[in-house]
């Protein structure tokens, strides 16, 4: 039952990737595999929740450095940069709930409340506000450090290959 | 006054080239070091040195020849931002057919048009997966089927309106702003009127479609590349989009009192 509600999650991250890429206007070909990417990075990130539901700063980084590595596999398949895979694949695991709920939070705030009631709600927005804030950085960051780590690497195998 | 040699005339035109090149590179969503690469690797292979400045959204170029005898510099704004990786992965695959099969700039020019003037996928179909794309951001967030329908309308409304609104030439912030206004007045009536068979996913997830995901993640990028001046400025834009999604889906929670 959970491996079926895992797999379920699987479709919907790759959905939600595929949605992206047409918005980003990707070349077709590549469509099926960001689809994939998508898929795996956030099955990645939901087996790792699912172990240590609170840590969900490392799971989505853990995502998006698989994301960032398949990107650079399929990127020698499909001739398309690495970055034109790797953003469309990484858009769904972004915190929408947590922003949401920071939102909403802030919102409060600034209306009139008594002290007590203030902390409250305080303390949550903080608390979903960081999440969000971490969690983009280390979307970006999983999917840049892979690309940046290999990039230079690539090009010069490209290189070689060419003058050889 | 020099008259104009072949030598001459040829360092124009690659110049004009390149920087067409950049300006493309630049509008359709390259980080500042795919562009000063892509730009260098085309300019090598002509046998030529470049340097660069690249702002967010000008680019100064200066070429010149080996001997320092001839050079070009120019500067060229680039088309407002707007994300086309299938322009972005055309002129990559075409900077490598530069150096592999010696291209001329007549040639690099002819394919930099064909490259242009490539389609978008239809309207319909942009609308039905960003669509789904909010289905599946519902999902993921726990949503029922209801909810799941809910957002898929937001969705598609708020994408139509951000479009129409973008044809009329606003400002690219207020078109963020009348598309999250209408995704959010979609899924928060659904919410108010919805009998409890709606929940709060839906109106979370139905301004999702509109995150700053390229700006956001190029400005990593640009940061960790060290063009920390660009880093900060797509950051910055990144920010404010997220403000005006953020402004729209307050007018319509103002507007239905939660």
């Amino acid at each position: 039952m959970e491996f079926l509600l895992l797999t379920e999650k699987c479709i919907w991250f790759g959905l939600g990737a595929a949605g992206f890429a047409v918005l980003f206007n990707v070349p077709p070909k590549t469509l099926i595999y960001i689809a994939f990417m998508g898929a795996m990075g956030g099955f990645l990130k939901a087996i790792l929740m699912h172990f240590d539901e609170t840590n969900v700063i490392i799971s989505t980084l853990c995502g998006a450095t698989l994301i960032g590595f398949l990107s650079i596999y399929f990127a020698h398949k499909t001739h398309c940069p690495p970055p034109v895979l790797a953003i469309p694949a990484c858009i769904p695991m972004i915190p929408g709930k947590f922003a949401y709920k920071m939102m909403i939070g802030l919102v409060n705030l600034s209306g009139n409340i008594d002290h007590d009631t203030y902390t409250q709600i305080m303390s949550e927005t903080v608390n979903n506000g960081l999440k969000v804030v971490f969690i983009l950085m280390s979307i970006a960051g999983g999917v840049g450090i892979p690309l940046l780590i290999t990039r230079k690497e690539s090009s010069k195998g490209m290189r070689l290959r060419k003058r050889s | 006054m020099i008259a104009p040699s072949p030598k001459n005339k040829e360092i124009k035109d690659l110049g004009n080239v390149l920087l067409n090149v950049g300006a493309m590179l630049l509008s359709s969503g390259a980080s500042t070091g795919r562009t000063r690469n892509t730009i260098s690797r085309i300019s090598d292979s002509f046998g030529y040195s470049s340097d660069l400045l690249i702002s967010h959204r000008t680019i100064m170029l200066t070429i010149s020849d080996k001997k320092n005898d001839y050079f070009f510099n120019n500067l060229k704004r680039s088309a407002p931002h707007g994300v086309n990786f299938k322009l972005l992965s055309g002129i990559s695959r075409l900077s490598w057919q530069v150096v592999e099969e010696g291209l001329s700039v007549n040639q690099i020019n002819v394919q930099l048009s064909r490259l242009a003037a490539l389609k978008h996928y239809p309207r319909w179909f942009t609308l039905l997966f960003v669509g789904l794309a909010g289905v599946s951001f519902c999902r993921l967030s726990d949503g029922d089927a209801l909810d799941m329908v809910t957002v898929f309308t937001a969705t598609v409304c708020g994408l139509f309106i951000r479009q129409e609104v973008h044809k009329m030439k606003f400002n690219p912030y207020i078109c963020i702003f009348c598309g999250a206004f209408t995704a959010s007045l979609i899924a928060g009536g659904g919410l108010k009127y919805g009998m409890g068979f709606i929940h709060e996913q839906a109106l979370a997830t139905s301004v999702l479609f509109l995150i700053p995901g390229v700006p956001l993640i190029n400005s990593f990028s640009d940061m960790i590349d060290g063009n920390l001046n660009n880093a900060i400025v797509r950051g910055l834009n990144g920010f404010i989009i997220s403000f005006a999604i953020g402004m729209g889906l307050l007018t319509s929670m103002l507007i239905y009192r939660f």
